[in-house]
């Protein structure tokens, strides 16, 4: 293995990723080149650092309660990276469109397997660091105070390991799924749309659970009750060694602790060997698909689409479940569903419709703000065409609208029926959310008409990233002051209820109304001129 | 204006129907700026274009649906198969449902897609992908059919059979075309007139003949014509300086 290579590979790949996500071009900058992030680890260390210093020296706790502040936190860390690295690689690294794979450009190059998979883990381990640092650097005054530097070295040697465990198994995870793409054909080809969207559910939902702190923390706690389990768990190894230090066995920790070592190499061999069974030239998207005749629009024209409005909304529905950057979106109320019944004792009542609420809100919102910039540069078919901004608006809302109400619908139906909630509250739930969905959906179109970003780059985030905040900012304060009126109204006795209900249908009426004003005069104003 | 620079100055010219008109000129000359300000993709800051009397600014939905256009390079939905995005153009057009399907099968097999129409767009070659834009500029039977660099990546028959189409077009339909190209064997061949664009500004129009005579290269190619008209005749220096 040629280090030099490897070392190379990583920054290219890291200065890669830091440039496509920037709307200037200047390679000189600093925000453009590799040095950003150990600063960004750098600055966040040591403001961390300063913060838990200045908080200890105003609370003064006492030696045994730093000690276990420590013992409580430090083996968690290792965890956290390397949870935390899944997530950002499922969500970021394996929806990138193939067009930008980042081994494309490596390909033809001659690289090794494993040359290629340690460059390519070390650079998204690199690039997902800052938040660690942060960890880190809270952790160290608090470990020096309590005189625990032996083990806060341990945690550190170990969290860094655990960063790169974590993308090595997506490099793993990465080669098979290219396969996977490429290699089905025919009419298994639409199985495979489905089997790839359904594994992409299921790893995005295991992989946030995982990094859910509620069950982390109570998996930890576990550990004491079922040790031996958890001995043959390499994942866990880490978090064994850091638990046995802080228990005095040196010993055993550091067994764990080369274990960990041990079992991170084995996993770079292996995604070596994945990479160089699977590895294909030109990784693509599915090969083929089942005949498709010229068959129209039926469900969206009987909506009262003209046909090229529903070709456009059809489209943009194929799109999201056939374009790997688009499919986390749809996951997203899956994965809160289900977070939402797992900790389900604490959203009785009036928090559980706000819990939905915001649910389905955030993903209307998501999906109805990205939905004007994933056109990217094809936008520039859209304008060759001879259809209406106003005929695009429709189509748009219609195609944000469909999952929406399915979320709108689905989510306070399961919620009800998980909850024991009486069909009229659980109906009363569908409507409330429905429209907070539809309110936000509507407002996500204002700021799409106006910032969204059509560049063609691996982690495309198809608005501006200023809007995205303003657009989530506004959308809240749209989408509570319809919520928590209803929600009142859901829970007050008949007159009071009656006003409060009116009163959310006055601020959704006049929210809805202003969006649909905006919204027209942006893609009015978006169909003037091409953009790029 | 592209912020401070000029795109196109003073530029005036007509397609009649029934004639090819070849677009030449360097790279950055404005050749595609020029295209999309006749679609209305970009807007000039002074002047207007109109298609068949239509001004593009005032009703640009009804000159789109005269025009069929393919860009320098076509951005297509990848997650689409090609027969599913030529159904999405067709869509776009209005064609009628039952006739679509043969007219794309007809471009499918001239232009040898056929058998590849229900594979993602995403796995196409760069040729084919070029064929698929064809396809979709050509299948509602426009008036105005503008193509920018539409030979990009074809292979020698597709080439022919696009060339032998557009003179066809013209000759028995009589659609005008407008046709950027850097081949210019191409526009010698197929071009009834030629416009020569350089930094933004037209420096010369009109028949391969007239423009040889006007450049004084009577019995010359059009490539010494252009090199002459462009001021970029004199090339030996250039390539002696790269040869070292």
């Amino acid at each position: 293995m040629n280090f030099h290579r490897v070392r190379r590979l990583a920054e290219i790949l890291v200065a890669s990723q830091l440039r496509s996500g920037r709307t200037d071009s200047d390679p000189k900058s600093l925000l453009g080149r590799g040095i950003i992030v150990a600063i960004a680890d750098v600055g966040l260390f040591l403001a961390a650092f300063t913060i838990v210093d200045l908080v200890l020296g105003s609370i003064g706790l006492t030696t045994a309660g730093l000690t276990l502040v420590v013992y409580t936190f430090a083996p968690i860390i290792p965890l956290v990276a390397t949870a935390a690295v899944l997530i950002a690689g499922v969500m970021f690294e394996l929806t990138n469109s193939t067009k930008f794979a980042g081994s494309d450009a490596a390909n033809w190059l001659p690289i090794t397997p494993s040359e290629y998979v340690l460059g390519s883990a070390l650079a998204i381990a690199y690039s997902y660091s800052p938040g660690i640092a942060l960890l880190l650097g809270g952790l160290l005054p608090v470990a020096i105070a309590a005189g625990l530097g032996g083990m806060y070295a341990l945690v550190a040697a170990l969290t860094a390991v655990s960063l790169v465990e974590g993308a090595v198994l997506i490099e793993m995870v990465r080669a098979v799924a290219q396969r996977t793409g490429s290699s089905s054909t025919g009419r298994h080809a639409r199985l495979t749309v489905v089997v790839r969207a359904a594994l992409l559910v299921v790893l995005i939902l295991i992989f946030d659970l995982a990094f859910n702190p509620v069950i982390v923390l109570g998996f930890v706690n576990g550990f004491h009750s079922v040790e031996w389990v958890t001995a043959l768990v390499p994942f866990l190894w880490s978090t064994r060694a850091l638990i046995a230090w802080a228990a005095g066995f040196p010993a055993i920790a550091v067994a764990f602790a080369a274990g960990q070592f041990v079992f991170v190499g084995l996993l770079v061999y292996l995604a070596a060997e994945l990479r160089r069974r699977y590895w294909v030239p030109n990784p693509t998207e599915i090969g083929e698909l089942a005949p498709v005749g010229m068959r129209g629009h039926p469900y969206l024209t009987a909506l009262g689409l003209s046909e090229p409005e529903a070709a456009i909304a059809s489209k943009d529905l194929l799109g999201f479940v056939r374009r790997r950057e688009l499919l986390p979106n749809l996951v997203i109320p899956i994965v809160l569903l289900v977070l939402l019944i797992i900790e389900g004792a604490a959203f009785a009542g009036l928090n559980s419709l706000l819990w939905v609420g915001w649910v389905v809100g955030f993903f209307a919102l998501l999906l109805s703000v990205t939905s004007v910039g994933q056109e990217r540069r094809s936008l520039q078919t859209l304008y060759a065409y001879p259809i209406t901004s106003r005929s695009v608006l429709r189509a748009k809302t219609t195609a944000v609208l469909v999952p929406v109400l399915f979320a709108g619908i689905g989510m306070p139906v399961a919620v009800s029926i998980v909850f024991h909630y009486p069909w009229t509250l659980g109906a009363e739930f569908v409507l409330a959310s429905s429209v907070g969905g539809v309110l936000l959906a509507l407002w996500g179109l204002v700021f799409a008409s106006r910032f969204s970003d059509f560049q063609d780059r691996p982690r495309a985030q198809f608005i501006r990233p200023g809007a995205m905040l303003a657009a989530l900012g506004t959308g809240m304060v749209v989408l509570f002051s319809f919520l928590v009126p209803a929600s009142a109204a859901m829970q007050s006795p008949y007159s009071a209820g009656l006003a409060l209900g009116l009163g959310a249908a006055a601020v959704a009426i006049v929210a809805g109304a202003l969006a649909i004003y905006l919204a027209r005069a942006g893609f009015d104003r978006l169909f003037r001129q091409l953009p790029f | 204006m592209f912020g401070t620079v000029r795109a196109l100055t003073n530029v005036s010219f007509t397609v009649p129907s029934g004639q090819i008109v070849g677009l030449l000129g360097p790279n950055g000359a404005g050749k595609s700026t020029m295209m999309k300000s006749i679609l209305g993709l970009v807007r000039p800051d002074i002047g207007d274009v109109r298609v068949f009397g239509q001004e593009v600014l005032v009703d640009p939905v009804s000159v789109k649906r005269l025009v069929g256009y393919v860009p320098e390079s076509p951005s297509l939905y990848e997650f689409l198969t090609g027969a599913e995005y030529l159904d999405f153009v067709a869509d776009m057009y209005g064609l009628p449902r039952a006739a679509r399907a043969e007219r794309v099968q007809q471009f499918l097999t001239g232009l040898e897609l056929a058998g590849h129409e229900n594979s993602l767009i995403s796995t196409y070659s760069q040729g084919m992908k070029q064929k698929v834009a064809l396809i979709a500029a050509l299948m509602h039977h426009p008036r105005l059919v503008i193509l920018d660099e539409p030979l990009n990546g074809l292979d020698p028959r597709s080439a022919r059979v696009t060339k032998e189409l557009l003179r066809n077009l013209a000759d028995r339909d009589g659609v005008g075309i407008l046709f950027s190209t850097h081949v210019l064997e191409i526009a010698q061949a197929i071009c009834d007139r030629v416009i020569i664009l350089n930094h933004g500004e037209i420096v010369a129009s009109g028949t391969v003949a007239s423009l040889r005579e006007r450049a004084g290269l009577a019995g010359s190619g059009l490539e010494e014509v252009f090199l002459s008209l462009t001021g970029t005749g004199d090339l030996s220096d250039v390539v002696a300086a790269l040869s070292h």
